[in-house]
């Protein structure tokens, strides 16, 4: 992410407090023209609140947001000039589908003739051009947020927030609309900020992802960042499938850290962060990243690094098999492999092989809940 | 289905017996006094000896049952207005506010439903004769509406509820303020609530007695009181006619609540 001299929003330590829990805690983030942004992480995780705040229907306890350099905290929601979709339906009941997409532009005073112009290009860009006379009630939950996106957009803000708008649906149908509204980022380049739990919504989605926790962004970074260089266990743990094992640190060189494992193997890995000698860490291995095999030698592999293991399970998944084994100390592990090796019985003793590259060590502490 | 009719057999009929029943027991008195009002008989003989309309005649002939159907309609709209117009408001403190004593005070709009009417109506006219104001057209209207409120805050407070709020806050961002928000969008959709609220203000009002025996003068009475009185003097075919335009007009009012149930509710 190239660093712009002027971001579109900047939210500078967003701080919210509900009586008793701290939704948003030192929030800060730059979000570009043009960039589709998404906040992930878990209920409660502080992503909507600061959504909420960026619309205007939550005032901060402190912290600022500005949009184009300019404090936007005093200014109302309905002069904020940003296009919303909700996670529920929220189309007026009581007005045509032409109707709901005009809305903004009708309170807006805009002439007649402009209105009808812009319904049309709207409904056309959200493919429900033959809809426009339907009442929402006659609608799929589908169509009812394609035009409420429309509704978001006829008025071009510079600026989309986008609250789960696909929780509702069902996942064939979640991931067309994915695609649609990709392209009609593209097609008008307007700043996407999106809210989801999905870790593969947003993956598929977004430029960069701000991963919540806690009322705290942990790591922000495109997918690639996120998956390949996780910044801690949670976020190493909540992208993507992953594999963990416990161990002590028993030497450092550079980034390359030796850890013991509870049957006395020591393996190397790499660290984003310094580890003191003898403390607990987490290892994290991706499951498509093991190789299980028969053969005691790693190098034949390419890998560096290997473990015993005995198989437990083996399911085919279509594309991929995905072996559960265990190791000596009872740890479960997850393989996921294209290859189509000689299938290996149940309860037999294998080698798991890997490189040193690819085990990720992070410190081993419970994230304090606060 | 739980209960499948076409497996129930011959117990069926049975079901078929209970159901008329009920609704014969439900439904005879009205019937009875229908037809009672088309009778002949000056002394509501069953059956009626022959078929006449004069009773009705004798309505129409008569200014005081005129002026006091009169009354209880001007009365019932204006309480079916106020009703609304005090009952719309509260109903959104109740629903969005979030202040301490709330769930107390919406029970205390509930309350005048609770609270035995003759007490209601005892403490009523002992606080309008302090004010100088029994027999007026104000205290009727005022007695009504503690009647009809509850009914009023529960039909908009239930539909405001099933209201989801996001649909007006949406309203918001795509640039309405908060009153053409609530103006466009919130009260055409629970319009439906708002309309019962209307209609069963007026009904409370239109077939209340206890209340309107307290708050009546000699000169204003609505058409419940008038018939009271009435009866209380002599026991006329008359007051079968009467009760009879009362039940009819209770259903037209029924009717068209279900008309535009059924033309809102798509």
């Amino acid at each position: 992410m190239t660093e712009r001299t002027m971001p579109l929003v900047n939210i500078r330590n967003l701080v919210k407090r509900f009586a008793a829990v701290t939704a948003v805690d030192d929030v800060s983030l730059q979000v570009g023209e043009g960039e589709f942004l998404t906040f992930l992480g878990s209920s409660g995780s502080g992503k909507t609140t600061t959504l909420f705040i960026v619309a205007g229907f939550d005032d901060p306890s402190s912290g600022e947001v500005e949009i184009d350099g300019r404090s936007v905290l005093s200014v109302p929601p309905n002069e904020r000039n940003i296009g919303m979709v909700f996670q529920r339906y929220t189309l007026f009941p009581n007005m045509t589908v032409a109707q709901n997409v005009g809305f903004p532009l009708l309170v807006r005073r805009r002439p007649k003739a402009e209105i009808d112009k812009a319904v049309k290009d709207m409904l056309e860009l959200v493919q429900l051009g033959a809809y426009a006379k339907r009442r929402p009630s006659e609608l799929s939950g589908g169509q009812q947020q394609r035009v409420a996106l429309a509704r978001a957009l006829v008025y071009k803000p510079r600026i989309l927030l986008m609250d789960e708008p696909l929780a509702a649906l069902d996942k064939r149908l979640r991931e067309d609309i994915q695609l649609e509204i990709r392209r009609i980022h593209r097609e008008l380049g307007v700043t996407i900020l999106y809210v989801t739990h999905d870790q593969e919504e947003a993956l598929r989605m977004s430029d960069r992802i701000a991963v919540f926790s806690h009322g705290k962004i942990v790591q922000i970074g495109n997918g690639a960042d996120l998956y390949e260089r996780p910044a801690d266990a949670f976020v190493a743990g909540f992208i993507g499938n992953s594999n963990f094992l416990q161990g002590t640190v028993v030497a450092k060189h550079a980034d390359q850290v030796a850890v013991r494992l509870a049957d006395g193997t020591t393996i190397h890995g790499n660290s984003p962060a310094a580890l003191p000698a003898d403390s607990r860490v987490k290892l994290m291995i991706r499951p498509e990243r093991l190789i299980l095999s028969a053969t005691s030698n790693p190098v034949e592999q390419g890998c560096d690094q290997s473990i015993d293991v005995t198989l437990h399970d083996t399911t085919y998944l279509g594309d991929i098999l995905q072996h559960d084994v265990v190791t000596a100390w009872r740890q479960d592990l997850t393989i996921r492999s294209t290859q189509r090796i000689a299938q290996p019985a149940r309860g037999e003793t294998l080698k798991l092989h890997f490189s040193s590259s690819d085990v990720m060590i992070f410190a081993d502490e419970r994230r304090a809940s606060a | 289905m739980l209960l499948n009719l076409d497996r129930m057999g011959p117990g069926r009929y049975v079901l078929y017996a209970i159901s008329i029943l009920t609704a014969l027991f439900l439904l005879l008195p009205v019937v009875f006094i229908a037809l009672l009002s088309f009778g002949s008989s000056q002394w509501l003989q069953f059956p009626p000896p022959g078929w006449t309309l004069k009773w009705y005649q004798a309505i129409l002939d008569d200014p005081r049952w005129l002026a006091s159907i009169w009354t209880s309609l001007k009365v019932g709209c204006c309480v079916m207005v106020l009703s609304v117009l005090i009952g719309l408001p509260a109903a959104f403190a109740l629903v969005r506010g979030r202040f301490p004593g709330r769930t107390a005070l919406h029970a205390f709009f509930i309350s005048p439903m609770i609270v035995p009417v003759i007490i209601l109506a005892i403490a009523l006219y002992a606080f309008v004769l302090k004010f100088g104001l029994n027999g007026t057209f104000i205290a009727f209207v005022a007695a009504h509406l503690i009647i009809a409120l509850p009914f009023s805050v529960i039909c908009i407070v239930n539909s405001l509820e099933a209201f989801d709020q996001s649909t007006e806050k949406a309203a918001i961002v795509c640039g309405a303020t908060k009153m053409e928000a609530i103006l466009r969008v919130t009260l055409p959709a629970i319009r439906l609530g708002i309309i019962s609220a209307a209609l069963f203000s007026f009904l409370a009002s239109w077939d209340e007695v206890v209340l309107g025996i307290f708050m009546a003068s000699p000169d204003l009475q609505t058409l419940p009181v008038k018939m009271w009185t009435t009866l209380r003097q002599d026991l006329s075919p008359v007051i079968a006619s009467v009760s009879t335009l009362l039940i009819f007009l209770t259903i037209a009012v029924m009717l068209i609540a279900a008309f535009l149930r059924r033309r809102f509710a798509r």
